[in-house]
């Protein structure tokens, strides 16, 4: 049974890529791209709130700002397009630092609000100081290049970038399967226990922090690449509530639901908008009131699930031991909330 | 499992997307893609969903049928699509919208797009992609300035047009002391600037201005001011919009300013704000409008047309809709192909006078539509016969005063 949990994996890991693969195949280059970097800025807020227990509503401030760093180098010193996005994803981990050590201290609905109100002065700053962020009219004509090659064609800007998402995804995952990790997730289930046992309590949530601004840097350095354009709505606080939403809808605490409800997010907006269908937040809004209602660990928490139990009973119908071990993964996943 | 059923609704997604773009025709020749493809990029949702929205897509529609009958067997463009798209008033959405018209819906032309923001990322995306862009909603003379280039046009009104021309009428009409109140964002300080300066040439002297949040909802604190300024203002003039707007002239209304000798200017002002104030709230109040659909009766035979389809009156920003279509088609079959530079070219200096541009010339510096411009006041309920009837125009402002000369800053 263990070699069988094991083989599972690799097919789902090779399935996953290959859907990255073909994505721009199957949809508008653009979108597929905006799929992409939506579901690693999940994954950083999943980082954070799936694996920390800390309800993050300021990473648009992280995500925004990037977006403008990485904007600027690409649009001033025309250096190629990822030495833009590490240096975005740069200022936002420096950025998330003092924000960080001030917030991390608070739990629950604090952090959330004082994250928040972070997040707002970013958003003020980048309103106010017109002559670097072009103001409401943002940051615009940010070139697309990488060592000469003109790469303003979508489809082959989503294979350039597509390699940052997959390594962004790789430091998530190699973050919570690590004894790092593993302390984030005590600390969640347990704060004060972890500091009895000798852990520096604040000083891990620093550092997840810091790491999950790293993340949505890159996320959003390589969105306002993508989309030649640095907008204010990338530092606006519903830009932090969509990421939110869509590790709901996903699934918290298990990292690769991020993308799954990134990509729903994100096309369900495309095929609305497309169709012409008026009111947008109603369908995103019943959709997300349906998953918390009754899909409480999410779309991909429910699948896995799902497929737990189904292997369990297989199991117990072919070899009767009594010692069957529950999920290993089980771990990562939080008790729903009340 | 996961994977198959979710690459299985991307393919159907994507498969439903592909339907709906229409897809690349085959026909060669001098239209791409056997088709001219209209797009209508503007807000169908929000704010300004009522003063162009949906019934500008009705409009491009209306302009597409007057180039078909005009030509007949002998239009350029045999097929004709009209799309549209919502930008939600986003500059981002916009941005990205915009691309997906011109590769995915093999759009020749957007249309409309209001909110300054989003009209300035889509006339980037328009010089970048080579295609026409027509602004006919945005208010930003950075369109026709710093952000101007040679596929963009700006088509209708600007912040120019607006602010000049109610400040220097109402001023010469002998309002000389002016209590100015904008809203702190590009627009409403852009508008300010205008005003302003167009009060000081005037003859008359701003004796306050002052910035308001962005957006708000109370405005007691500058409203109960205004009586107490010295020397008392004989008029406040506003910048704000829409939602703004309608709680401005709430307010305006509950403080009684009028009563004390305060009459009320407004920068930005369409048919549908006065329709969702009423014209109690807004007697007497004096603007620039670009268009009036019961000026003339050319105007208003268009506007039974539009009634008939829409079901109310147009909109200034529906008749430039229109016009900007029909003048698109024009240089279409002038040029006989949908080229975007050969359109360009048919389109710069074209002296333009239909229903919409009277006494019009699209300038070749700048490529903002110039014409004449409208003083209008807001009728009060007894002159008001029939519905959607409140305007009065008080007087032409002609072309050549109503917009700024072109800007050096603009480099084609």
């Amino acid at each position: 049974m263990i070699i069988s949990r094991l083989a599972g994996r690799p097919v789902l890991l090779a399935a996953g890529l290959v859907a990255a693969f073909v994505l721009p195949w199957s949809i508008y280059p653009p979108v597929a791209m905006d799929i992409a970097c939506w579901a690693l800025f999940a994954a950083a807020v999943d980082l954070l709130l799936g694996f920390t227990g800390l309800l993050s509503f300021g990473h648009a401030a992280f995500w925004g700002s990037a977006a403008y760093v990485s904007g600027l180098i690409a649009l001033h010193t025309g250096l190629p397009f990822p030495v833009a996005v590490l240096g975005g994803a740069l200022f936002a981990a420096t950025l998330a630092a003092p924000i960080g050590y001030l917030s991390v201290r608070l739990r629950g609905i604090y952090f959330a609000m004082v994250t928040l109100a972070f997040a707002q002065m970013v958003y003020f700053i980048a309103n106010q100081w017109r002559d670097l962020t072009g103001g409401e009219n943002g940051l615009q004509g940010i070139p697309r290049e990488l060592f000469g090659i003109d790469l303003s064609d979508p489809f082959f800007f989503y294979y350039a970038g597509l390699p940052f998402v997959l390594a962004g995804f790789l430091l998530a995952w190699r973050i919570v399967r690590s004894p790092f990790g593993r302390v984030l997730v005590s600390i969640r289930d347990n704060p004060a226990r972890a500091r009895a046992l000798g852990y520096p309590v604040d000083r891990y949530k620093l550092l997840a922090f810091v790491l999950s601004a790293f993340l949505s840097g890159i996320a959003g350095g390589l969105f306002a690449i993508s989309h030649g354009f640095a907008s204010l709505q990338e530092v606006y606080w519903t830009t932090s509530g969509q990421a939110v939403i869509m590790v709901v809808l996903g699934g918290i605490g298990t990292l690769w639901g991020s993308a799954i409800g990134a990509a729903l997010i994100v096309l369900l907006n495309d095929y609305l908008a497309t169709a012409g269908f008026e009111e947008i937040g109603i369908v995103t809004g019943a959709i997300f009131i349906i998953v918390v209602l009754l899909f409480r660990v999410g779309i991909w928490g429910t699948a896995r699930n799902l497929i737990a139990a189904h292997t369990r009973r297989r199991e117990a119908a072919t070899s009767p031991d009594p010692g069957a071990q529950p999920q290993q993964e089980d771990i990562n996943t939080p008790a729903p909330q009340r | 499992m996961r994977m198959l059923r979710r690459s299985v609704a991307l393919a159907t997604v994507g498969a439903l997307l592909a339907g709906c773009g229409g897809g690349p025709g085959g026909g060669g020749g001098k239209i791409s893609d056997g088709a001219v493809v209209l797009a209508v990029l503007n807000d169908q949702s929000g704010i300004y969903a009522d003063l162009s929205g949906r019934g500008t897509i009705e409009v491009v529609r209306m302009a597409v049928a007057d180039y078909q009958a005009k030509y007949g067997d002998k239009a350029v463009a045999e097929k004709i699509d009209v799309i549209a798209a919502d930008h939600q008033n986003k500059p981002d959405v916009a941005n990205s919208k915009a691309q997906e018209l011109y590769d995915r819906q093999r759009a020749d032309v957007i249309v409309d797009v209001p909110t300054s923001s989003a009209a300035l990322a889509v006339a980037t995306v328009a010089k970048n992609k080579k295609k026409v862009f027509l602004d006919v909603g945005a208010a930003t003379t950075e369109l026709e300035g710093k952000g101007c280039n040679k596929y963009t046009f700006h088509y209708g009104y600007n912040s120019y047009m607006l602010a000049n021309g109610t400040a220097t009428a109402v001023t010469r009409d002998g309002a000389k002391n002016w209590y100015v109140v904008y809203p702190d964002y590009a627009f409403g300080q852009d508008m300010e600037r205008t005003f302003t300066a167009a009060v000081k040439n005037s003859g008359g002297t701003v004796v306050e201005s002052d910035p308001t949040p962005f957006p708000n909802d109370n405005f007691s604190t500058f409203l109960l001011k205004a009586p107490d300024l010295k020397p008392k203002p004989q008029v406040v003039g506003t910048m704000q919009a829409g939602g703004d707007l309608v709680n401005f002239v709430k307010q305006y209304n509950e403080y009684k300013l009028r009563d004390q000798g305060i009459e009320l200017a407004i920068g930005l002002m369409f048919l549908t704000d006065i329709h969702s104030l009423g014209v109690d709230a807004l007697r007497g109040t004096r603007f620039t409008d670009y268009w009036y659909w019961n000026a003339n009766p050319e105007n208003r035979a268009w506007a039974d047309r539009f009634q008939g389809k829409v079901g109310r009156r147009p909109t200034a920003a529906h008749a430039a809709n229109y016009s900007a279509a029909l003048q698109y088609l024009e240089a279409v079959q002038r040029g006989g192909t949908d080229n975007a530079d050969a359109v360009v070219g048919q389109l710069e200096g074209r002296k333009v006078n239909d229903m919409f541009g009277r006494g019009g010339t699209i300038r070749a510096q700048d490529h903002l539509l110039i014409h004449d411009a409208y003083l209008a006041q807001v009728k009060s309920s007894g002159e008001v016969k029939e519905p959607w009837d409140y305007e009065k125009i008080i007087k032409t402002i002609p072309a050549a005063e109503a917009f700024q000369q072109p800007s050096a800053a603009c480099r084609l």
